[in-house]
C-alpha cells in the first residue's frame, strides 16, 4: 500500500531494508538522525515548548545537525549548531549553511571537541533567547522514544527479533530500539558497537580516528544494562567492510555502517539460527573523498591491512590499534559495576550472551 | 445502480423482517492509541471474537415510527436499530427483539453484539447488506465507544471511539485456542464508569510495536507474535486497569507453553492463547486450566477462535 505523508521526512527517514544474509536484515538509513530528531520537534511543537519562528540550537556537527536543519529550513524555524573547529570540514559546514543554519565552531586547543565550551556557548544563546529550544540529542527521552518506529519496521519485515547490533554514539538508536524490541521479544540479544578511545564503554579516552560512533563524554541516553555485547571496531576494518557492502550489496554506506556490519555478519555466521537485526545510520556521501578515495586510504599508515574475521574476545577493557576488532562480554551491567569488577580483577567466565544462545 | 434498484423496490417487500446475529469476543488482543498517516493519534484495539457466544436480533417493520425493544432495557441496540433506518432511508419503525447469551460486564462485548445484530437485522428487513465499516459506524453512534465485531473475524485495528479502522490487517487472526476466566473474583466492571486510559509517550511509542506484531502475525499466520503483542498490551493494562494475580498467570502461562496472555482491557476477563495446532494441546490446555483454577480463578472456559470445526 503507496501512501503519502504530511510532509516528505517520514518517509525520507525511513530505512531501506536490505537482507544481507538468510538470518541478516540490514536498516540501510539516508540519514538515521531525522528519527529522533522529527520526533523530538514534533513533540515540543505539540506542548508549546517550541513555538513558530522559535531559536534552535544544538552541540553537533554530524548528522543529526544536517537532520535538524533540514527540518528547521522546512518547518522555518531557526537554527544555530555549535560545533568545534576540529569536528567539521568545510564543506559539511558550507552545506549546513546552505540551508540556513548558524554554525559556530569554536577554537579547540586540546582536540578534544571542546565540548564544555561549546556547552557554555549554548547556554548563552538560550540565555538571550526567550524562544530558543535545545533539541537535547543526549539527553532528551525523545531520542530514544522516536525509534519505536524502527523496532516496527524489523518486526513488520522479519517477525521475531533474535540478535539486534547497531553503533553508539548518543545510545539512542540502539538502546531505543533495543528497549522496544525487549519488551516483546525478553530474550533479545544486544551487541552494542563502538570504536576504540571512545568512552562509552569503560575505554579511557584518546584520538578517535572513525567518527560518527563513540564519544568522549557519556550522554544519558546510553543504557548500558541494555548491553549483552559490546565491540570495539577500528577505522581500518570499519573502512573495509564499507567497501564490502558497496561491492556486495549495492549499498553505498557511511563507515560507521561498516564497523555494523561486520560485527552483524559475524553474530549471524556464530548464531546461524538467530534472526540478526542491525541498524546502518548513513550514506557513503560525506566520505567520498576519504573512506571511498583510494589516494586518501593509500596514504594511511599500514593500509591495506588484513580484515580480522573475527573479534579477540578481551577480558580486561583496553583500547587497541585502528587495525584491531575487540569484544567485550557486557552481561547487562551498569557502567559501575564493570568498572569495579575490573578493579577487582574479578573476571566474569568467557561465556556470554552470544554463547549461551 | 444496483443499489438504486433495490432502493426502488423496499416498498414492495413480501416479509419486512429481518433476523441477524452478531458474535462476542475475549476483550482484546491490543488496545491502546496508535498513530494515523498523519501522525494524530487515536484510541484504537483489536478485538479478540469468539463465535461461540452470540446476540440474536429479529426487527419487524411497522408503519408507526417508534422502535420497540424486548427486553426493554437495552435501549442502544434500540437506538442503533433507529439509526440504521435513517441511514438507509426507510421511513417507520418496528419491534426489535434481541436474544443473547453471552454475560454482561466482563469484556465479552455483550452490549456491542446486540448493537451489531440489531443493525444487520434492519438491514436485513429491508434486504440491504451493510459494509462492516458502516455497521462500525453506526454502532458507535449508537454507543459512543464500540468493538470491532462488526467485522467478525477479520483482523482490524478499529478506533473505537469514533467507528473507524485505523490500519486494516487483510485477513483473519490465526487459529487458536483461548483459555479464559475472570480475574478479580468474577465481580463484572461498568465499562462506562472507567475513565479513558491515560498513556505515557513510552506506551505510546510502544502500542506502535504492537499493532505491527499484530500485522505479522495476521499475513504470516503467526500465533506466537499475536501472543507477544497481547502480553505486552496486558502488561500496559496493569498499570490503568490492574487485575489480580496477573503475575501469576503470566507464569502459568509461561510454564505451559502459551503463545501469550490476553486481556478485556476494560473488564475481568483473562484469556491464555495457544497456537491451535500446537503439539499436545488438548492435554497441556487442560492442565493450565487445572493449574488457573486451583489458583482461584472463576468460570475457566475454553473458547475456540478461526478453528473452522476442529473439535475440543
Amino acid at each position: 500500500m503507496v501512501t503519502l505523508d504530511v510532509d516528505y521526512f517520514r518517509d525520507l527517514e525511513t530505512p531501506r531494508l536490505a537482507r544481507l544474509a538468510p538470518n541478516l536484515v540490514a536498516a540501510a538509513f539516508p540519514l538515521m538522525k531525522l528519527m529522533p530528531a522529527r520526533f523530538i520537534l514534533d513533540r515540543a511543537a505539540s506542548n508549546g515548548e517550541l513555538k513558530a519562528g522559535s531559536h534552535i540550537v544544538e552541540t553537533t556537527s554530524g548528522t543529526f545537525g544536517m537532520a535538524v536543519a533540514l527540518l528547521a529550513a522546512a518547518r522555518d524555524y531557526r537554527l544555530t549548531l555549535v560545533t568545534a573547529s576540529t569536528l567539521i570540514d568545510a564543506k559539511y559546514k558550507a552545506r549546513l549553511e546552505r540551508i540556513g543554519a548558524t554554525v559556530i565552531a569554536l577554537d579547540d586547543p586540546r582536540g578534544d571537541g571542546n565540548q564544555p565550551g561549546r556547552l557554555e556557548r549554548l547556554q548563552e544563546i538560550l540565555a538571550n533567547e526567550p524562544d530558543g529550544f535545545w533539541t537535547r540529542q543526549y539527553d532528551s527521552p525523545g531520542n530514544w522514544l522516536a525509534y519505536a518506529r524502527l523496532a516496527e519496521l524489523f518486526i513488520r519485515a522479519m517477525g521475531k527479533v533474535d540478535c539486534l547490533v547497531g553503533c553508539v554514539g548518543t545510545g539512542g538508536s540502539l538502546c531505543g530500539t533495543a528497549s522496544f524490541l525487549r519488551t516483546v521479544f525478553p530474550h533479545l540479544t544486544v551487541f552494542a558497537v563502538d570504536t576504540h578511545r571512545s568512552i562509552l564503554f569503560g575505554q579511557p579516552v584518546g584520538k578517535r580516528m572513525l567518527r560518527g560512533l563513540g564519544n568522549s563524554v557519556l550522554p544519558k541516553n546510553v543504557r548500558h544494562e541494555l548491553v549483552d555485547e559490546i565491540h570495539w571496531v577500528g577505522a581500518y576494518p570499519a573502512y573495509r567492510t564499507a567497501h564490502r557492502l558497496l561491492r556486495e550489496h549495492g549499498l553505498f554506506m557511511g563507515p560507521t555502517s561498516g564497523a555494523a556490519a561486520l560485527v552483524a555478519h559475524w553474530v549471524a555466521t556464530t548464531l546461524p539460527d538467530a534472526q540478526v537485526a542491525v541498524i546502518m545510520p548513513d550514506e557513503g556521501h560525506r566520505h567520498a573523498e576519504t573512506v571511498y578515495n583510494d589516494e586518501w586510504l593509500s596514504a594511511l599508515p599500514g593500509w591495506p591491512c588484513k580484515e580480522p574475521s573475527e573479534p579477540r574476545t578481551l577480558t580486561t577493557i583496553a583500547p587497541a590499534a585502528e587495525t584491531q576488532w575487540t569484544r567485550f562480554l557486557w552481561l547487562r551491567r551498569s557502567l559501575d559495576d564493570v568498572l569495579k569488577t575490573r578493579e577487582a580483577s574479578d573476571v566474569p567466565p568467557a561465556v556470554g550472551a552470544a554463547e549461551n544462545l | 445502480m444496483a443499489e438504486a434498484g433495490d432502493l426502488m423496490s423496499r416498498g414492495a417487500l413480501p416479509s419486512p423482517v429481518g433476523t441477524a446475529i452478531a458474535i462476542a469476543h475475549h476483550g482484546e488482543l491490543i488496545q491502546g492509541v496508535f498513530k494515523d498517516d498523519d501522525g494524530s493519534l487515536h484510541r484504537g484495539l483489536v478485538t479478540l471474537p469468539i463465535a461461540g457466544l452470540r446476540s440474536e436480533a429479529r426487527f419487524d417493520r411497522s408503519d408507526g415510527d417508534a422502535v420497540v425493544v424486548t427486553p426493554d432495557h437495552k435501549v442502544k441496540a434500540a437506538a442503533a436499530a433507529r439509526l440504521t433506518l435513517d441511514f438507509l432511508n426507510v421511513t417507520g419503525g418496528g419491534e426489535l427483539t434481541l436474544q443473547s447469551a453471552i454475560p454482561v460486564g466482563h469484556g465479552y462485548g455483550s452490549s456491542t453484539a446486540d448493537v451489531v445484530a440489531s443493525i444487520r437485522a434492519v438491514a436485513a428487513a429491508v434486504d440491504v447488506q451493510l459494509r462492516p465499516s458502516s455497521i462500525g459506524r453506526l454502532a458507535v453512534a449508537a454507543e459512543r465507544a464500540s468493538d470491532a465485531i462488526a467485522f467478525d473475524d477479520h483482523a482490524v485495528l478499529f478506533a473505537q471511539r469514533e467507528g473507524k479502522v485505523i490500519e486494516n490487517f487483510g485477513g483473519s487472526l490465526p487459529p487458536l485456542l483461548l483459555v479464559g476466566f475472570k480475574a478479580n473474583g468474577g465481580v463484572p466492571v461498568d465499562t462506562l464508569q472507567l475513565p479513558p486510559a491515560r498513556y505515557d509517550s513510552a506506551e505510546i511509542q510502544e502500542f506502535g510495536v504492537l499493532r505491527a506484531l499484530v500485522a505479522r502475525a495476521v499475513r504470516l499466520q503467526d500465533p506466537y507474535l499475536l501472543g507477544r503483542a497481547a502480553s505486552a498490551s496486558a502488561l500496559i493494562s496493569q498499570r490503568h486497569l490492574p487485575k489480580q494475580g496477573f503475575n501469576e498467570i503470566a507464569e502459568i502461562a509461561r510454564r505451559g507453553g502459551a503463545c501469550g496472555v490476553q486481556v478485556a482491557h476494560s473488564g475481568s476477563l483473562f484469556g491464555l492463547i495457544f497456537d491451535l495446532f500446537a503439539s499436545n494441546l488438548k492435554r497441556r490446555a487442560a492442565l493450565v486450566a487445572q493449574q488457573i483454577r486451583r489458583a482461584g480463578f472463576k468460570d475457566v472456559e475454553v473458547h475456540l477462535v478461526n478453528a473452522e470445526g476442529w473439535s475440543w
